[in-house]
This record gives C-alpha cells, structure tokens and sequence, in this order.
C-alpha cells in the first residue's frame, strides 16, 4: 500500500503543515522510523527537515510527556 | 581570447542571482495587534530595498506555541506561550537574505525567525491526509439526536409551587 503522500498526490512538505506532520511523529514527539511511515527516502528526508523547521518554530514540540 | 575570458568572467560577476527565500517569523504577543501590520510592513521594506519581489505571503495571526520561548529586550528578559506568526515568500537576491537575518535579528519585535531556500510552487498540501484519530471517531461517536429547545411558556407561582411539592415529596 502506498503511503500518506503518493496516496494524496502530495509534492512538497511545508513545515506549517502541522496536521501532516503530526501523522509522521509519536505521541513523543519523535519522528517515526520509515518502517512505520512507509515513505520513500526522500520523503522521509524531506518529512524530518520539516519536522525540524516546525519544532524550531514553536508549532510542534521538541519532546511530549 | 584573454579579453573574451574577462569578458565573460565580468558578465557572470554582474549577474543578479535571483533565489525563492521564505521567511517565517513571530511577532511578540505585546505588540498591539494594530501595530502587527506595521512590523511586518518593515519586513517587507528590507526585501524591496534589496531588490526582491513577492510571491505569497501569510498574514500574521495569533499562535499557541508548543514550548514557551524565551525573549531578550536589552537586559529585560521574558517568556512567551503564544506569538502572532506570519510568513513572506520571495524571490530576491542572495545578498538580501543575509541583509534580512540581520534585520530580524537586531528587531525587539520578533520572538523568532527562520528563512530558507524554496520552490517557487505552492508548498502546502492541498488535501488533508486522513488522521487515524478521525476514522476512529466516526466509528465510536454515534451522533445523538440534539434536544429540541421546548418553547418556554410564562410559568406560573402555583404550578411552580406544585412541581416543587412534587419533587420534595
């Protein structure tokens, strides 16, 4: 089965995409393995960048207790 | 054919090279929401001037933070849970991003910024992805009928009294 991104026909990750991102980080706040988001390398590449510019900005936490 | 090489070299050094930036900024939540529009307005005088165009932008709007931020004013130190955020997408020299850093930088106004390299292209996704959390919630949430409001009549003293006594009983 495809993943998230080649189902919707989704190019390019923006960081403001909170709710995207949030499909691709635990309940910890880590970013899930690509075992798990099933994305290609440079999605998952393109996913962590995001991830960080994110949580650099304050719209996803560093770490979730 | 030492001449043409100079030639060439000094037309390549004349060369504008235009580059797509995005800046993402906050704006502390102590500026007046008046005043918003003014800030960034300075952010957008800093590009102009170095020579850059716009190509969308995100009008700045009040944020939860997901950690509280910290922020120095001169010796004043504060802390932050929310921020208006805003962000600019430009084309603009190379030049002109540093010149920008430097500008958001030394501004007491923003809490925090980041600019980066982009593509000219809309980058937001377009169609929400599903969530698990939805499809569990139409799976478990069975939505109840809403109680219609009942047309309130003037109650009387006594039939007051009567559902009272009828209660208590």
């Amino acid at each position: 089965m495809a993943n998230i991104l080649t189902q919707n026909d989704i190019q390019h990750i923006d960081y403001k995409d909170v709710d995207l991102l949030k499909q691709f980080v635990n309940p910890h706040g880590r970013v899930m393995s690509r075992k798990r988001t099933d994305l290609t390398a440079k999605q998952q590449r393109a996913v962590e960048a995001a991830v960080k510019r994110a949580r650099f900005m304050g719209l996803l936490p560093y770490i979730q207790k | 054919m030492a001449e043409e090489i100079n030639a060439a070299a000094n037309t390549s050094e004349n060369e504008v090279v235009l580059r797509i930036y995005e800046v993402g900024y906050h704006i502390i939540p102590t500026v007046l929401e008046e005043n918003v529009e003014k800030v960034v307005g300075d952010i957008r005088t800093v590009i102009e001037k170095a020579g850059g165009s716009f190509i969308a932008e995100g009008a700045p709007a009040m944020t939860r933070l997901a950690y509280e931020m910290e922020h120095q004013d001169g010796d004043k130190r504060s802390y932050f849970d929310k921020a208006y955020f805003g962000w600019i997408k430009f084309e603009a020299p190379i030049a002109s991003a540093a010149a920008l850093e430097e500008f958001l930088k030394t501004n007491v106004s923003f809490l925090r910024h980041i600019i980066f390299q982009t593509v000219r292209e809309e980058t937001r996704a377009k169609i929400k992805a599903p969530t698990l959390r939805e499809v569990k919630r139409t799976d478990t949430i069975k939505s109840s009928p809403r109680r219609t409001e009942e047309a309130s009549a003037p109650v009387s003293e006594v039939d007051l009294d009567k559902a009272l006594l009828d209660i208590t009983e």
